[in-house]
């Protein structure tokens, strides 16, 4: 079957060449029909875009615009609406993901987006939202108004289902055209909620697209970036390198690396009960989307001196990962991925071997399904082979993890953490300096809660401009109104 | 068996002519328990792998060692240090790098030789060299130096040499090596890793071409290692062939590896990727990286390699390497060791090269 994947509003779907994308293979193969527009089309979305956000969008209050989200994301939510079916059908497929995980997954990912959670989002970026509406005072005198750019451009990447939602919501509440560029990993989600807010909301039909071209297509790419007034991309640091050549000086660039992502566990969290517990939910960030989010976990630095030692904890792990595998298996592994995961184990085996005593181990089951490397002396961060491949570190204390995270600030993000609440705020202000902009529960390392601070940045506030009436305007427009003296 | 015992039966298998699967399981089950024995990181890793030469039968169960192994482990049945020669990977990434140890190069040299001779001179007896990589001086440490300069001593004709001085490649001398030979008419040689054809080949004035005498060959290998720009391969030999008029059937691609004593060959890139081939004394297989089984013909997986001229350290080798297996050979489909990571969190080798370039 073939599902044709996009957003392309004024444009007629024989009118544009389209390329396809396989995915999977047998009952469960599908083929994308992806977008390749030619230069004329793609300064004719990009005007259409524009105009319409100015018209349509820039118009709406912000309370507005969160309500028509409320409403797009309730009927996403809903099991029997056709677009969640469609969602829950194409995703797995396109993803490899198991399915059940992906349906779990999406609701609690979109649970996220409804209007409460879409005011905290607001709430979080500007002390009056209504800025976004018109001007508003500003306690160091005058007025201040924020201004979504007229183009967004966005550009996506990776394979978690439903990632580009973040920005596609953020464009809209700061009122932006937006055009989205599909990640070829994914290419359906995007689409489908365009679709289906221009379903529920008409008026805003015209004021998004979403997109496609080959990667390294240099031209469509260009004609993309000169339309925009602000680049987000996502992506590896090779793509990122490439787009931001490519961004002119004067437009925004806004650019979200690979990150990576690791787990605290205190001695406090290892007696004989709560170890399982954190086992349990250690494991659990491990599998939700195969460690392929920037959120997920590589390593997990754990403290001895607890009733459970490290070591043990790591077969903690590595049972409730075998538990995990049977309930939400893994997706079919590609060569490369299967190579990068063999390659992997084999070095932490060949380490092992090289030791005198135990103080390596590599757990696993004969498959390749999962696999747990444990190491007695403390190491530096390090990415795992991913596809389920994590190492568990011991530590004395866990401020001993700190140097061995320091070397890589750039890369880092959430840490999961459990531990006392003395020692959670203390490892935070440690962490927060050395880079870390997230911490979480162990278990809640995958599902950011609604209104966070992606890599530290504001998710709206980076997308305005304030615009600011200084109090000496005022002043001086009272010297030419008719009442004046 | 001695190291002498089985040194003597190594080279008169080579010389010989048995290429049965029969003839080459005795030599290899031979091998593999004179390393067992005498090795005892190899042995640790077979036990683990619950190989011992009592329950192995066929080269096939001989328990592969990853080539990560030989970076962690010292894989030598003599002491480290009284080896006559350690090659070393390049250890571009990942800071260990893997150490082969030859006690002799007398079958190394002898594996090199007569598979050269057959695969690449094509029963030439020499031609004129011009090799694009240091030589052994410079590299003592390096494989491919010493290959290339066995290359060079056994059949380079008068007035072979290295083209390349400490500064690089030395484009003068590869302008005028070529012409003389364009006037001479005489065939020549050019040999070197793939990534200095492509730095030549931009140092080169955009319209500069050769045309090589008929019999002229290039030799190239090991790919282009992040040391130049990346290639797609049929455009990397349309132009080798293009610029130097050698037609693609003589640009000969080595496939290589510290790792090993032998090397792998194809018969020209006239397509790509071409079948690469090795002589009677290694055989290769197809295997699920993960589980080790071997993979049903016509399925990618990587490559395993059997090579009994590698006796001293681990004559069963499983690479990173994609591969096909085409019954006459196999295809080399690139690295296997985790492509871009599908989401966004970071893989390996993002992570190494990030975090080099930052403390570079």
């Amino acid at each position: 079957m073939t599902e044709f994947a996009g957003y392309l509003p004024g444009l007629a779907r024989d009118a544009v060449a389209w390329q396809t994308l396989g995915f999977g293979a047998g009952n469960d193969a599908v083929e994308i029909a992806v977008p390749a527009l030619d230069g004329a089309q793609t300064a004719a979305l990009a005007a259409r875009v524009r105009d319409a956000a100015r018209a349509n969008l820039k118009p709406l209050p912000v309370a507005r615009i969160a309500a028509i989200l409320d409403r797009a994301v309730a009927r996403l939510l809903d099991r029997s609406d056709p677009y969640r079916k469609r969602a829950e059908a194409l995703l797995p497929r396109v993803t490899g993901y198991d399915a059940e995980m992906v349906r779990l997954g999406l609701t609690e990912y979109l649970k996220t987006f409804r209007r409460p959670e879409l005011l905290k989002f607001l709430a979080e970026d500007f002390a009056n939202p209504q800025m976004l509406d018109d001007f508003q005072p500003v306690p160091k005198g005058g007025f201040a108004r924020a201004f979504g750019p007229e183009l967004l451009v966005q550009i996506w990447a990776g394979n978690v289902p439903g990632l580009p939602l973040w920005s596609q919501v953020s464009a809209l509440l700061v009122k932006a055209g937006s055009v989205g560029k599909l990640s070829s990993g994914e290419p359906v989600f995007a689409g489908l909620f365009a679709e289906l807010l221009a379903e529920v909301e008409p008026a805003i039909a015209d004021c998004l697209a979403v997109v496609w071209w080959k990667g390294g297509d240099e031209a469509q790419e260009r004609a993309w970036l000169n339309e925009a007034d602000l680049v987000l991309a996502y992506g590896g640091t090779d793509a990122l390198d490439a787009i931001r050549a490519r961004v002119p000086v004067t437009t925004r660039f806004l650019p979200f690396g690979h990150k990576l992502s690791f787990g605290m566990v205190a001695r406090e969290a290892l007696d004989s009960r709560k170890a399982w517990a954190a086992a349990h939910a250690a494991a659990h960030d491990v599998i939700r989307y195969d460690q392929q989010g920037c959120y997920s976990p590589h390593v997990f630095f754990v403290e001895r001196g607890g009733r459970v030692s490290p070591r043990e904890f790591a077969g903690y792990v590595a049972n409730e990962l075998s538990v995990f595998e049977r309930k939400y298996p893994r997706h079919a592994l590609s060569a490369g991925e299967a190579g990068g995961v063999a390659a992997w184990r084999s070095a932490e085996e060949m380490k092992a071997l090289a030791g005198d005593g135990d103080g390596r181990a590599l757990l696993g089951d004969a498959a390749g399904a999962w696999s747990v490397a444990y190491a007695e002396e403390a190491e530096d961060l390090a990415p795992g082979g991913l596809n389920r491949t994590v190492r568990i570190v011991a530590v004395d204390a866990l401020d001993d993890a700190l140097p061995r995270i320091a070397p890589y600030r750039a890369f880092l993000q959430t840490v999961g953490i459990a531990a006392p609440p003395e020692t959670l705020h203390r490892l935070a202000a440690l962490l927060g300096g050395a880079g870390v902009t997230r911490i979480s529960a162990l278990g809640h390392m995958t599902a950011p809660e609604a209104g966070w601070h992606h890599d530290g940045r504001f998710n709206l506030l980076d997308l305005v401009a304030m615009v600011e009436i200084e109090r000496s305007a005022e002043a001086a427009a009272d010297g030419f109104a008719p009442y004046a003296d | 068996m001695t190291e002498a015992e089985i040194i003597d039966a190594l080279l008169a298998f080579m010389a010989g002519d048995d290429a049965s699967e029969d003839a080459f399981d005795a030599m290899a089950l031979a091998l593999f328990a004179y390393q067992f024995e005498n090795n005892a990181p190899l042995r640790r890793f077979a036990r683990q792998r619950a190989k011992t030469p009592r329950n192995v039968r066929r080269w096939r169960d001989i328990p592969p060692v990853p080539i990560t192994a030989f970076k962690e482990l010292t894989l030598s049945c003599v002491a480290p240090d009284s080896a006559m020669r350690v090659f070393m990977t390049s250890g571009t990434t990942g800071g260990a790098r893997g150490k082969s140890y030859h006690p002799t190069l007398k079958v190394y040299d002898a594996s090199m030789t007569a598979n050269f001779r057959h695969r690449f001179m094509q029963e030439r007896e020499t031609i004129r060299m011009g090799v694009l990589f240091p030589d052994e001086t410079v590299l003592p440490n390096s494989s491919l130096a010493h290959y290339l300069a066995l290359a060079l001593r056994h059949f380079g004709a008068e007035g072979s040499g290295y083209l390349m001085g400490t500064e690089g490649i030395d484009v003068e001398a590869v302008c005028a090596a070529l012409d003389r030979a364009t006037e001479t008419g005489e065939p020549c040689a050019l040999l070197g890793a793939s990534y200095s054809f492509v730095h030549l080949m931009d140092a080169l004035p955009p319209d500069r071409r050769f045309a090589l005498p008929a019999g002229s060959r290039i030799l190239d290998t090991g790919g282009f290692k992040g040391q130049s720009r990346e290639m797609e391969a049929a455009a990397f030999y349309d132009q080798l062939s293009a610029t130097f008029g050698v037609p693609k059937r003589l640009c000969i691609n080595m496939y290589g590896m510290t790792e090993l004593s032998t090397q792998f060959y194809d018969d020209g890139n006239e397509e790509t990727p071409p079948v690469k081939s090795g002589p009677h004394w290694i055989r290769s297989h197809v295997v699920d990286p993960l589980t080790g089984r071997e993979m049903p013909q016509g399925a990618i997986g990587v490559l395993a390699h059997c090579d009994l001229a590698h006796f001293n350290s681990a004559c069963a080798i499983l690479t990173e390497d994609a591969g096909l297996d085409t019954g006459d050979g196999f295809l080399l489909l690139g690295r296997a060791d985790g492509e871009e990571a599908r989401g966004c969190s970071m893989a390996i080798e993002e992570f190494l090269r990030a975090a080099q370039g930052r403390a570079g």
